[in-house]
């Protein structure tokens, strides 16, 4: 089902240790949206947020955890704005596991063209 | 005079333990340890042994390669683990009698050191063949093993950081 992949399991899978060799704007005629990161650096050096959580979705985290510290105890109020964070994070995965996928074709058609060029030059 | 007297009392003491001074005197130099020349001739061998507690059978000098062990018997290499812990002892802690001859590198025999005469029930070179055995599979079935490691299939975690753009699959507007 695709949940995982040898890491080297053919020419064509893409490393998930490395980021993409080829121009993230290509195949897209109109561009693409640039993610946008809402929550600045002042903002979460203040909150002591780990290097680890300030992804594109720490503007959430930073939410869920004010929230938490103003009605502590009764943390259960804030279960809308921890499951905002963890849809921004899932979504967050989901992109990755989209550009993986973009990746892997990508280098499909890479070797694809190689292949056709190759050919023509042998014959 | 009174150091005189104070004199007189310490060769008092000296003649009062006299037998111990003597002792002193005469055993304890170096050359009084040193074996003397190696025995030639039958009658010598025989005072070597009797010297050392040894039966003329069981006396053996060590062969002259220059170093100097002199007379000193040649004795076997017993470990302190191969002789026998129930057999009384003089001194149990060393397995060692009373007289008996002390091995030229008795230091290296004892029982906090390698066992000379040890013979495990199973032999060293199939202990080492177990350990490679083992170890060196280990390392083939990871060195086998270690391109069809299993990952999700995701890209890096992407982190905002100056110079480097991220984009979503929407359009902008």
């Amino acid at each position: 089902m695709g949940n995982i992949q040898p890491l080297h399991g053919s020419d064509i899978t893409p490393s998930p240790l490395k980021d993409t060799i080829f121009d993230p704007e290509f195949g897209f005629p109109n561009g693409r949206k640039e993610r946008e990161m809402i929550a600045t650096v002042e903002e979460m050096n203040s909150a002591k947020l780990p290097m680890k959580d300030r992804d594109y979705c720490a503007h959430l985290l930073l939410k869920f955890r004010a929230c938490r510290a103003d009605v502590y105890p009764f943390v259960v109020k804030c279960a809308h704005e921890k499951h905002a964070y963890l849809t921004c994070e899932y979504e967050d995965y989901v992109l990755r596991m989209k550009e993986f996928e973009r990746e892997r074709r990508l280098l499909a058609r890479k070797k694809r063209i190689e292949a056709k060029l190759h050919q023509e030059v042998g014959a | 005079m009174a150091a005189l007297i104070r004199k007189g009392t310490y060769f008092g003491a000296a003649q009062r333990q006299w037998a111990a001074t003597q002792q002193l005197v005469r055993n304890y130099w170096n050359k009084d340890w040193k074996p003397g020349p190696i025995p030639t001739t039958r009658e010598g061998e025989e005072a070597a042994a009797k010297k050392f507690g040894l039966h003329p059978s069981e006396y053996k000098p060590y062969p002259d390669d220059g170093l100097g062990f002199g007379e000193y018997p040649q004795l076997p290499n017993v470990s302190g683990e191969a002789k026998d812990p129930y057999y009384p002892w003089d001194f149990p802690e060393h397995k060692r009698n009373f007289n008996e001859p002390l091995h030229l590198q008795a230091d290296m025999y004892g029982e906090d050191r390698f066992d000379v005469s040890s013979n495990p029930p199973i032999n060293k070179w199939r202990q080492l063949g177990t350990f490679l055995a083992v170890v060196l599979g280990a390392w083939a079935i990871f060195k086998g093993t270690n391109n069809i490691r299993m990952v999700p299939p995701v890209m890096p975690k992407q982190y905002p950081q100056s110079g480097v753009k991220h984009y979503t699959f929407e359009s902008p507007e």
